[in-house]
């Protein structure tokens, strides 16, 4: 049986060696980190644009509309770097050589998650890390060590909110032939976690927040170092949603797991 | 020609079986219009008109744009990706055919697809949901013939585009940045006025434009003088007929790579 | 206690009766219309300890699902199952740690990487200690010439050197049982050699109990002592090799191109062979593919030799083919009766 400690030894061991082996492919790699950089900048142009023509959007100045980009850009870091694989699910179930991981005496999701490691993924880590330092200079935010810690710890649940929507469409793909639109749906979504939820009411505001919580990824966090004074004591339950979500993610991708019989009698 | 039919036909019924990707498609583009409703009754919170457009000329504008955007997007360089990973280009060669034409005629039957799955049902949500008024206009008859013409130009760089993936193996680098300008770039996105004046005449310079900011101005405003829309129809064709050929071009060259590659 | 302990183990399936067109589409969703398939219905059998067992049946015929029940991949309908005394399917985890499983062409090592880092891996995964991981690399150096393939990737291996590489691979952490399906497809005579004498070792080194599904017989002649045949679930049979082994060694089937085929010439070979051979000439003709004809021959009964310059003598043969009888065929007697 495995401890926390020894899975983490064995995932830096493993992706060592898968990014040993990528190295190789220098070009792909500078041509993947550029399209990924323009890719990952192409919503806040849209914002910059639109800023031009009107001095704030919904009450967020173009500013504040970096920092909750920027946040947006740390927190989806974690799933397109550590969970890419989840992206061809729906191939290995086709092709029955999903089978392999069943027999490690390895946790399931562990495994097959930890055989991809998206090396384009930092550069979009890297430029929001650049980002929300240049935004929160600019709008003079002063990080005590308790806000500090605010930030890792909503960042952190913030992935997980990303990675639990990601990884439950992906598992569609254990009953449905034809899965790909749903994973489409859901990457479709997170273009939306950097818009300010205070444009939306009714039920788009109710869905975004309750039930495909994008809300969590970026801007309901970012309200807790933007407007302090304004902040709804929803924000606090980041962690819990981001915990609850993953939860429900696993049951999803374990009830999954255990219908795949594979093809073949 | 004739004989290329056939093929759009099995794309089309192709898109009839994948049933789901029809729901989540529809779903999807509802969703996404939902959002631009919300984005830009904010940005239109202080003044009725911005870069001399009002919120209506541009709700509809984004909204038949992402309607088109959907038509018009081809797969044709992540297909030629995925053929030349399985090796299946090879079997092209041994045939026949044009492959560029066949490539064409494949990907025109999945227009035909998201026509009747997607754009219809979407164009009728926005005349009864929204309650869009239609102005009618020459612009509004010239409207199919500038979305075919898009249509070519869009295929044409998306094929260029696949072709790279004979020389390289970082088709997804490239695929994606293409997607970006070609997206941002062309008024699908956000109407072009937007942008500022400078950036703004470039644009007008390169094909994107004549994706979508064409076809969408005969849609929202068909009522500008006749010469006007053909001088935008020769446009396009111009771009169309030089993007086709320079893929064509292309193809000649690339091929020649993978005859000596070994593929 | 046996290694392998199973009772009444059934397993049944519940597939849903598909309905045409998109209407018919619609209302699968929410109907209940189902029928229940009999994967395995109802089998019995205890493993020992260093046993090598042929786990053999035409395609369908409860093999993978029974094996898959082994490794704990499906949950038992119902009957009992144990290896190592736990139920697989409950405690995947901590079986995982003392089986090995190689299944057919997939490999379970990582593509991209070079064959040793893929072995180091493992050591960390399975928690081999030095010395024991040293031990087996170079037996495996010694069986299968590994150290050669060290800094190649997996992707770049040929299936042969693949096929060595993931069952070496399986033995690595010296699991008590070792699961191996279709283990020489699609290989040439020498490398399928090379396999059996690296299975037939790693079994002796430790005394490790192997499972092996193959439809190749000779894998089980070569290597199993013992041999379980089932079909359409049920187990036809579970015994000494030798007895089937006289079953195989003896039945040639001989595949031949008659010209002017017509309707009427299998029926004028029958007439003939049994003029010539009389009625008990334990040959059975048939037709399989467009113009070849099958005719399979218990060479106890009749010599190979004399059929085929018999045929060649009454008939216009144009090509002949000669093999050995088929998983099907040795199923087929087996239920006529053939072993008693």
């Amino acid at each position: 049986m495995q401890s926390l400690a020894d899975y983490i030894r064995l995932y830096f061991i493993i992706e060592a060696q898968y990014i040993k082996a990528r190295m190789q492919y220098r070009a792909d790699f500078i041509i993947s980190s550029i399209g990924m950089f323009f890719s990952s900048l192409a919503t806040l142009g849209v914002f910059w644009v639109i800023l031009e023509s009107v001095p704030d959007l919904a009450g967020w100045s173009l500013m504040e509309m970096i920092f909750i980009y920027a946040f947006y850009m740390i927190a989806i870091s974690p799933m397109q770097i550590l969970f890419d694989h989840a992206w061809n699910i729906r191939f290995h179930v086709r092709e029955g050589t999903f089978l392999k991981y069943y027999f490690r005496p390895l946790n399931m999701m562990f495994y097959y998650m930890s055989e991809m490691f998206d090396l384009k993924g930092l550069t979009q880590l890297l430029v929001g890390i650049a980002l929300l330092v240049y935004a929160s200079n600019q709008l003079n935010i002063d990080w005590t060590f308790l806000r500090l810690a605010l930030l890792l710890i909503t960042l952190f649940s913030a992935a997980l909110v990303q990675i639990s929507i990601i990884v439950a469409a992906s598992c569609a793909a254990f009953w449905v032939i034809d899965s790909y639109p749903v994973l489409g749906l859901a990457w479709k979504l997170r273009e939306f976690s950097p818009y300010p939820m205070s444009i939306f009411d009714g039920a788009f505001r109710f869905a975004f927040t309750y039930l495909i919580p994008i809300g969590f990824v970026a801007f309901y966090p970012s309200q807790l170092f933007l407007r302090p004074e304004e902040v709804s004591p929803l924000i606090y339950f980041s962690p819990i949603v981001g915990i609850g979500l993953f939860t429900i993610t696993y049951w999803i991708w374990t009830k999954g797991v255990n219908s795949y019989t594979g093809t073949g009698s | 020609m004739r004989s290329y039919f056939p093929v759009a036909r099995a794309t089309y019924m192709i898109g009839l079986v994948y049933r789901f990707g029809f729901l989540f498609g529809i779903v999807g583009n509802l969703v996404y219009l939902g959002v631009a409703y919300y984005l830009w009754k904010s940005i239109y919170r202080y003044s009725d008109v911005i870069r001399g457009l009002t919120f209506n000329e541009t709700f509809i504008y984004v909204a038949l744009g992402s309607a088109i955007f959907i038509l018009l997007k081809t797969y044709a360089d992540w297909i030629i990706h995925y053929e030349i990973r399985e090796g299946a280009i090879a079997m092209y060669l041994t045939k026949p055919i044009d492959y560029q034409i066949y490539a064409l005629f494949a990907n025109f039957g999945a227009l035909l697809m998201n026509l009747s799955a997607i754009t219809v049902p979407t164009a009728l949500v926005m005349l009864f949901v929204f309650k869009v008024n239609f102005v009618f206009g020459p612009g509004l008859f010239l409207f199919p013939i500038s979305l075919l013409l898009a249509f070519l130009i869009s295929f044409s760089i998306d094929y260029f585009v696949g072709l790279i993936g004979f020389y390289s193996e970082s088709v997804w680098g490239l695929s994606i940045t293409k997607e970006i300008i070609v997206t941002v770039f062309s008024g699908a996105l956000i109407p072009l006025q937007f942008f500022p004046d400078g950036i703004q005449r470039v644009l007008y310079w390169l094909p994107f434009q004549a994706i979508y900011h064409t076809p969408l101005m005969m849609l929202t405003r068909p009522n500008q003088g006749l010469d006007v829309f053909l001088a935008m129809i020769l446009v396009q064709l111009l771009w169309a007929g030089l993007l086709f050929w320079l893929a064509r071009l292309f193809y000649n060259q690339a091929i020649k790579v993978l005859r000596i590659a070994g593929g | 206690m046996s290694l392998i302990h199973i009772d009444g183990l059934t397993k049944h399936f519940k597939i849903l009766n598909r309905r045409e067109g998109l209407r018919g589409a619609f209302r699968d969703l929410f109907s209940g219309d189902y029928r229940t398939v009999e994967a395995v219905a109802g089998i019995s059998f205890d493993i020992e300890p260093g046993e090598i067992v042929g786990y053999i049946g035409p395609n369908g015929a409860g093999k993978s699902t029974t094996i898959k029940m082994m490794t704990g991949i499906l949950k038992p309908t119902s009957g009992v199952i144990q290896v190592n005394g736990l139920a697989p399917y409950d405690n995947r985890i901590r079986q995982a740690q003392i089986m090995g499983v190689v299944f057919g062409q997939r490999t379970q090592l990582w593509w991209d990487l070079p064959v040793i880092e893929s072995f180091k891996i493992l050591k960390e995964i399975y928690k081999v200690d030095q010395k024991m991981f040293d031990r087996h690399m170079d037996m495996f150096n010694e069986l299968v010439g590994l150290k050669a393939l060290y800094p190649q990737q997996v992707r770049t291996l040929s299936l042969g050197q693949r096929m060595l590489c993931d069952i070496t691979a399986s033995f690595l952490h010296n699991p008590q049982v070792v699961f191996l399906d279709e283990p020489t497809i699609g290989l040439d005579i020498s490398v399928k050699a090379k396999i059996r004498t690296v299975i037939k070792e790693l079994n002796q080194e430790h005394n490790t109990t192997i499972i092996l599904t193959t439809h190749d017989l000779g894998d089980v002649e070569a290597l199993c002592h013992r041999i379980i045949i089932i079909d359409k679930g049920r187990i036809l049979y579970d015994g000494d090799i030798k007895r089937v082994n006289a079953l195989f060694g003896a039945y040639r089937t001989l595949k031949l191109q008659i010209d002017k085929f017509t309707d009427s010439t299998l029926h004028e070979l029958n007439l003939k062979l049994t003029d010539c051979y009389g009625a008990k000439h334990g040959i059975t003709i048939a037709e399989t593919e467009e113009f070849w004809t099958d005719v399979t021959i218990d060479q106890a009964r009749t010599p190979l030799s004399d059929v085929l310059s018999f045929v060649m003598n009454n008939f216009p043969v144009i090509d002949v083919r000669i093999l050995e009888i088929s998983m099907e065929n040795v199923v087929q007697r087996v239920y006529e009766g053939a072993l008693g």
